[in-house]
């Protein structure tokens, strides 16, 4: 029972990563100049982005009620020990979600408010990246402590320094690196094409370098990710294939297989996750106290068996769904959603 | 401001926030799969302008309704981290299936919003109807969560700490059944009184008066049932009260001793110190006859709870009497309408007292929350667990309340803007 939950959140987790990340990826492409091609640019995002947002960020949404189901200890820790974080995170989603759907339906579609909206998508796509970096550092520093009276040890410490802060930056790279791939089959325009492979290739090295500081700041940290990720072997390994996967990424952009090329940018970032997820699994957070373990914390097993029902059936109806969605606006030509209600978007 | 108080009122003004694009999401998609309908069987082109208006509304509305919705769910662990320690194993049920309900629904608005062009027209149209189905079934889960809040079973509470958790008693506790009937009935009315109003105005301006006429009668039939039928929801979710919360229905009616031939209140302030209503127009019997059947049954007053379990008094009160105020004048309007149905132009002065309903069943449907929260107070689990032993430890809490109060009205303002923008376009592109 557990362990299929413990499945589920990693799934979903994964999911948002990479589908909810190349949105974010997308506000945050947005914010960097582009000169001439800006317009063209917020139509293809505007094109890719509009069916799946909502969906792809439900994935959160399932991760926060399977954690206050069925390991509420975990999520209350989480939510008194991270509290400003949490907070940053929900402004920052309160703005992206309305600034980008805003811009897309608001009927007078002037420059002015138009530049005001881009803009705020773009900062808090790359807000939120950061702040969600943050909190994904903040679980197993060690440092969480849940009988700490002191403010700032109880509130502060458990999420500032310089190790969180440099998680934060590789989150909003690899979303950016994510999007950038991800876009360059979503347009037949050969000018954004370039554009989108140069920023590819900018993020690509970006992803790597900060993937670089991200370990030399953990070496500072009490409970090191650096050091554990060296201890275990397994995960040397699934680092090695993430970064040789980086040279079949460049072959496979250079053959234009788009497809395929998505898929591996996947693989990559699915591989860094999954080499985080198994340092700690099964814990879930690192406290000073100790762990707080996914066995641990669980609720009581009937609650756990109307959760696991629940998330079956639902499975059982949001994946052919979900399936249905993607095939119906992310196959063939990428191109050409032009609904009655918006030719004027369609207008470059 | 203390953190308590902070933090209340940030639930209060975020569920308060959230409730009115959660009802627009609920109704909207019906209102849009019959005007939808009415273009696919009868291929009248003003049914597919129809169609398209509301469908931006939808999806604007929706996104708002979608990231405050966002909020709430952390809300529960940023606010109430006490509560949700004892409560999310017992109702996260409820939130489980409201979880996937959302998914669907997202999923499907993707499908409706942006498959015009890539779909059969009927499988889109389902697309859209599917929005609004999963939209409901989401609102009757979480407000059965809800319910557990007043009614609390499924477990059993020894030594602060909750055992033999039962979820699915725990879901279908004594108070879902009526909370949910009186909730989903309340959006379809409030929503259908909302849209039905704006383009009453419309009309009155001269704006294309057939789109807004055909408008007008799909919003207006939908909010006219459930006018009417929303007084005998009322009635029973006042019984059920009665019986399950009897310090909720003594803070409502403001009756402070026990009594048989309890009175019924109209009107009137109750005045805690004095433990008496001040002024108010008292029918006897009436309370005992609606609560209990019968107009000789004993009603149990505020006397007998300790002082400090009362809930607040007057706000209780005030919201029930402008609930139910309300709540009669919509019946009453609902019937006018549906025998103003069939004519072939409805009358001016019809035409404006729409326009003047256009906030009341929000309203209603506001103080309806308020009775209901604020009269379970101070309990976060009727009986069981304080609000107060719920709250957060951290500190501060009133810069949280202000930063969440400044954005969600930013917020507003901006939807607001927006849609007014969007009515404006689509007059000018009609003319008139
Ligand atoms: C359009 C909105 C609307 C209208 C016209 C009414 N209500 Fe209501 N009422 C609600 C919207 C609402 C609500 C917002 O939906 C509540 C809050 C919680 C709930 O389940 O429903 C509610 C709660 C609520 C409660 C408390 C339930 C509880 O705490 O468990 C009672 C006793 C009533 N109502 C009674 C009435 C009566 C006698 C009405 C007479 C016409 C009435 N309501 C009209
Ligand atoms: C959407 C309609 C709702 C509105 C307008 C609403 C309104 C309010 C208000 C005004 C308060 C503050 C009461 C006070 O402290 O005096 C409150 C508290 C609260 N509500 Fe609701 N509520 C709604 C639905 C819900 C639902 C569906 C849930 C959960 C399942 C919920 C859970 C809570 C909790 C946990 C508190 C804080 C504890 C308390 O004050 O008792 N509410 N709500
Ligand atoms: C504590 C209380 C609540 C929580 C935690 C909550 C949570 C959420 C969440 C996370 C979403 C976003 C789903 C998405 O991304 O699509 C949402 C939307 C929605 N909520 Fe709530 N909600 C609460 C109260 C309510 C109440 C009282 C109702 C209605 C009775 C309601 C009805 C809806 C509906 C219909 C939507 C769909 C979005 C829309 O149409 O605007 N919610 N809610």
């Amino acid at each position: 029972m557990i362990d299929l939950l413990i499945f589920f959140i990693g799934v979903s987790l994964l999911l948002y990563v990479l589908m909810g990340g190349s949105d974010f990826g997308a506000g945050i492409l947005e914010l960097l100049p582009a000169g001439p091609l800006r317009d063209r640019q917020k139509h293809v995002i505007n094109r890719a982005m509009g069916p799946v947002w909502e969906a792809n960020h439900m994935w959160m949404i399932l991760i926060v009620v399977i954690l206050f189901m069925g390991f509420p200890m975990i999520f209350t820790t989480l939510m008194i020990a991270l509290h400003l974080p949490m907070l940053a995170l929900l402004v920052g989603i309160v703005v992206r979600g309305a600034a980008f759907t805003f811009r897309h339906y608001d009927a007078i579609q002037d420059a002015t408010s138009q530049r005001v909206y881009t803009w705020l998508f773009g900062l808090s796509s790359l807000w939120t990246s950061f702040w969600l970096g943050i909190i994904a550092a903040s679980l197993n520093r060690g440092i969480i402590d849940p009988e700490a009276r002191e403010v700032w040890q109880a509130y502060f410490a458990p999420w500032w320094g310089a190790y969180p802060l440099a998680v934060g930056a590789f989150i909003a790279c690899i979303y950016a690196f994510l999007a950038s791939i991800y876009l360059v089959g979503e347009t037949d325009d050969p000018a954004l094409r370039r554009r989108f492979l140069r920023l590819g290739a900018v993020f690509n090295l970006l992803v790597v370098a900060m993937g670089g500081i991200v370990f030399a700041a953990s070496l500072r940290e009490r409970e090191s990710l650096a050091t554990a990720f060296l201890r275990s072997p397994a995960n040397l390994i699934v680092l090695g294939f993430a970064t040789a996967l980086f040279i079949a990424l460049w072959r496979l952009v250079a053959q234009r297989r788009t497809f395929l090329t998505r898929a591996v940018a996947a693989g990559q970032v699915a591989l860094i996750l999954t080499g985080w997820w198994l340092l700690y699994a099964p814990n879930a957070v690192l406290t000073a106290r100790g762990p707080l373990s996914f066995y641990a914390t669980a609720a009581p097993p009937a609650t756990l068996r109307q959760l696991v029902l629940a998330l079956l059936v639902g499975s059982a109806f949001i994946f052919p769904s979900l399936y249905f969605l993607l095939r119906v606006f992310k196959t063939a030509d990428g191109q050409g959603l032009h609904p009655p209600h918006s030719e004027r978007d369609a207008k470059p | 401001m203390d953190d308590l108080l902070a933090a209340r009122a940030t639930m209060g003004f975020s569920l308060g926030f959230h409730i009115v694009f959660a009802a627009v999401g609920m109704t909207m998609p019906f209102l849009m799969s019959a005007a939808h309908y009415r273009y696919l069987t009868r291929r009248d082109p003003v049914y597919l302008e129809l169609t398209r208006m509301w469908m931006k509304g939808v999806a604007i509305l929706f996104a708002v309704g979608a990231v405050s919705g966002t909020v709430l769910s952390f809300e529960l662990g940023l606010l109430w981290p006490g509560f949700m320690r004892h409560a999310g194993a017992i109702i996260g049920m409820p939130f489980s299936w409201e979880g996937t309900a959302f998914f669907l629904e997202a999923i499907a608005i993707g499908l409706f919003l942006y498959g015009w062009k890539r779909m059969p027209p009927w499988w889109h149209w389902f697309a859209g109807l599917m929005v609004g189905v999963s939209g409901f079934a989401s609102g009757i889960f979480v407000v059965a969560a809800n319910a557990w809040m007043n009614s609390p079973t499924g477990f059993d509470w020894v030594d602060g700490a909750a055992l033999n958790v039962d979820p699915v008693a725990a879901m279908f506790n004594r108070a879902w059944l009526h909370q949910s009937l009186h909730m989903q009935l309340a959006a379809l009315q409030a929503v259908g009184f909302a849209v039905g109003g704006i383009h009453a105005w419309l009309l009155l301006r001269g704006r294309a008066p057939d789109l807004n006429r055909k408008a007008l009668k799909i919003a207006m039939l939908l909010g006219a049932i459930a006018s009417l039928l929303q007084p005998f929801a009322g009635h029973f979710a006042g019984e059920r009260v009665a019986a399950l919360q009897p310090a909720k229905l003594a803070a409502i009616e403001g009756h402070f001793t026990t009594s048989t031939w309890a009175p019924l209140t109209l009107g009137g302030i109750p005045d805690a110190e004095a433990r008496e209503m001040k002024g108010g127009w008292k029918i006897p019997g009436l309370l005992s006859l609606l609560a209990h059947r019968d107009p000789r049954a004993e009603v149990i007053g505020l006397d007998r709870f300790p002082r400090d379990e009362w809930p607040p008094l007057v706000v209780t009160h005030v919201a029930f009497q402008i609930m139910v105020a309300i709540g009669s004048l919509l019946a009453l309007l609902g019937a006018c309408h549906l025998w103003l149905r069939r004519r072939a132009a409805f009358p001016r002065w019809y035409l404006w007292t729409l326009v003047g309903a256009a906030p009341l069943g929000l309203i209603a449907m506001e103080a309806g929350w308020v009775v209901t929260e604020v009269g379970r107070q101070p309990w976060i689990i009727y009986g069981i667990l304080k609000t107060k032993d719920a709250v957060t430890p951290v500190p501060g809490m009133v810069y949280h309340f202000w930063l969440f109060l400044i954005l969600y009205l930013g917020l507003a303002a901006a939807t607001a803007w927006l849609l007014h923008r969007q009515i404006r376009a689509a007059h000018s592109k009609f003319g008139g």
